[in-house]
């Protein structure tokens, strides 16, 4: 029989018992939707913590935290230039940038505002390749040129406003935008305590490029990012020892930063980078993931009871059409398939109805759960985190219809078999 | 064509442990030719249903052979089976045996389905066939919308649409009354004399025994044979 009028023949006998058919896939559509949405908080709490995890990191990043040979232990800033180089060197390491912060009070002054800064110092061409995000303006090319953070110009301060914000009154800042302003560095080194403090020595920059807003609202950037020549000046002018130094290397995508990780840690540095953290909660969630699609599974099985009987049912009805068919030619392995096509049916019918309701139940779980949850919190956001209740991504669908399917097929394998097994003689004795 | 050689059959009656076997062949031999009609009359519980059954190879038997078209059908397994009846036997049965849910059309159409013919090809020669069976008007009914004549025609349509060469008849008429009774008979032997086509006819009805080249009684499992349509 040809595939097409197998269709014919199943979907006859499927409108023939029209009700019983359609309250099965009813169970079936249940089952099936229960296991998609069940499994669906699990991927969508992985995904608000991954995001959560990713906005906080630049997710090609990887700090270096020092090294150890085995046996003595090496300070970011004391490993050598030439093994900086081999990091560069690596395969899909785009870039290493080393920043520096010298050890004094950062002001940073333009005209009569000033605020409190920290001065990070690193090869802008270094920062430009790991990928550098500004809101605003341009990357320096000259050493006299700066990036300044996102909030530099609102908390550039008069004295009297400075007061006014002590006094708990709003304050503006600097008005316009901060590119092509030319601004004071000033630095003083730390006093120990009793010491007098030392003298300040001032430096002028002109402001390139703004970074980028930081991803979280309670963040506040007022770094100023200077080329690292300046550190060397820096130091001789203040008297200032090498200060603390960050390493970062950027691979060029995230499916690589794992392979660097672990590439550096075999070199015996100290690493860290996003997918550490995210291997860790991958596991977790992974094992959460597996156990809400375990408990959905339950459902469909229910359901697959169902499926069981409408299809014994449907064999023990059509006994004498089964003996008929046999009788005049119809292989039991075409019997078998009609059945088994017929409840693969029912549960192909079921599934694409759950993935469908799942899709709405997700959307309306995603609008309305943050919703009752941070009324019922008397907040008005979620201090910038996306709360995201359920996901339902196509490996979810795939792995829920693969279940629905291959559960109803295996309901509707013991009824197909007791077809192909029906005796033509009993069958045609039986009265319409 | 179909050779029947000392078919023994038993059944078995009464409780497991406590059973009696009834004989029902005692050794049945027969040979039916191409485009011959034979007729095996007999009472109820004769046996003629078994002979019929094991013939077509709905059963097997205990001991002896049945040969059809050089095929020692007992030899085939269950799928074999199949399609060997697919390809050799048409059946016509006492009650039509139709798909409700289907209509004359698509009844008469089940077997091509089932051999896996492409649908055009299938549709015009069941189209022809009902033309020639005189259902063409009524092919879009369904069985319980047609009169007893009309489904055992669409039955007889439904053996013919194969192109088997034999022609299974169970109690044709049985469950006719006596003037559609003859038009069936007539067009049963008009097909074979115009197709050629060979028909084993199981009744216990004399007048339809009439209608065969031989006839034969079975009698306490025991086949004699009996008159010749030329010597009636």
């Amino acid at each position: 029989m040809q595939f097409k009028d197998q269709i014919d023949f199943i979907r006859q006998h499927m409108k023939r018992n029209k009700l019983r058919v359609a309250t099965t896939i009813l169970a079936a559509t249940m089952g099936c939707a229960f296991l998609i949405v069940l499994a669906s908080v699990g991927f969508g709490l992985h995904q608000t913590i991954t995001d959560d995890v990713l906005d906080n990191n630049m997710v090609t990043q990887i700090e270096v935290a020092g090294k150890t040979d085995g046996e003595t232990e090496i300070a970011p800033a004391d490993i050598p230039d030439a093994e900086l180089q081999q990091i560069k060197e690596m395969e899909h390491v785009i870039a290493v940038v080393e920043r520096n912060q010298p050890e004094a009070e950062t002001q940073i002054v333009i005209g009569d505002r000033s605020t409190y800064s920290q001065v990070v110092l690193s090869s802008m061409e270094e920062e430009q390749k790991a990928g550098f995000a500004l809101s605003e303006g341009k990357m320096p090319t000259k050493a006299e040129e700066v990036i300044v953070g996102y909030h530099m110009a609102e908390r550039l301060r008069t004295e009297a406003e400075m007061e006014k914000e002590a006094n708990g009154e709003e304050v503006g800042g600097f008005a316009g935008s901060l590119i092509g302003q030319t601004v004071e560095l000033e630095l003083t080194p730390f006093a120990a305590e009793g010491e007098e403090k030392a003298e300040t020595s001032t430096w002028e920059f002109v402001v390139t490029g703004i970074a980028k807003e930081p991803a979280k609202d309670w963040m506040t950037d007022v770094t100023f990012y200077a080329d690292s020549s300046w550190g060397p000046i820096f130091n001789e002018e203040l008297g200032l020892e090498e200060g603390y130094k960050n390493i970062l290397v950027y691979a060029d995508e995230l499916q690589n930063v794992g392979g660097i990780t672990d590439a550096l840690k075999e070199e015996g540095y100290y690493v860290y980078s996003v997918t550490e953290e995210l291997g860790t909660m991958n596991v977790f969630f992974t094992a959460l993931k597996a156990g809400l699609i375990f408990v959905g599974t339950i459902a469909v099985l229910i359901a697959s009871i169902g499926i069981f009987n409408t299809m014994t049912m449907a064999v023990t009805e059509r006994t004498r059409e089964i003996g008929v068919m046999k009788a005049i030619g119809a292989q039991p392995k075409l019997i078998r398939k009609l059945f088994l096509m017929e409840s693969a049916a029912i549960g192909l019918i079921g599934t694409a109805l759950a993935v469908a309701i799942s899709y709405g139940i997700s959307i309306l779980a995603n609008w309305l759960v943050p919703i009752i949850v941070l009324s019922s919190l008397g907040e008005e956001d979620a201090g910038g985190i996306s709360i995201v209740i359920s996901t339902i991504p196509w490996q979810l669908v795939v792995i829920a219809s693969a279940i629905s399917i291959g559960v109803a097929m295996v309901s509707g394998w013991r009824p197909a078999r007791k077809a192909t097994q029906i005796d033509i003689i009993q069958a045609l004795r039986q009265e319409m | 064509m179909i050779k029947i050689k000392d078919l023994q059959h038993h059944f078995k009656i009464g409780k497991k442990g406590n059973e009696r076997h009834v004989p029902v062949l005692k050794g049945v031999t027969l040979e039916v030719g191409k485009g011959e009609i034979v007729a095996i009359l007999g009472k109820s519980g004769s046996g003629k249903s078994t002979l019929l059954h094991i013939l077509a190879g709905f059963m097997s038997p205990e001991t002896g052979s049945v040969v059809v078209n050089g095929q020692e059908t007992a030899a085939l397994k269950e799928s074999q089976q199949a399609s060997f009846r697919l390809e050799n036997f048409g059946f016509i049965f006492q009650n039509f045996q139709l798909m409700p849910g289907l209509s004359a059309f698509e009844n008469v159409e089940l077997p091509l389905k089932i051999k896996g013919m492409a649908e055009a090809e299938r549709k015009m020669k069941v189209q022809k066939l009902l033309e020639k069976v005189g259902l063409e008007e009524v092919a879009g009914h369904y069985p319980n919308e047609l009169s007893g004549g009309q489904q055992q025609r669409v039955s007889i349509a439904r053996a013919l649409i194969t192109d088997a060469p034999i022609i299974l008849a169970d109690e044709p008429t049985g469950s006719l009354d006596s003037e559609t009774e003859k038009e069936i008979l007539l067009l049963i032997q008009s097909l074979n004399k115009k197709l050629g086509l060979t028909f084993v006819i199981i009744t216990h009805d004399e007048e339809v025994a009439a209608v065969a080249d031989r006839q034969y009684r079975l009698h306490d499992g025991e086949l004699v044979k009996g008159e010749q349509r030329h010597a009636v």
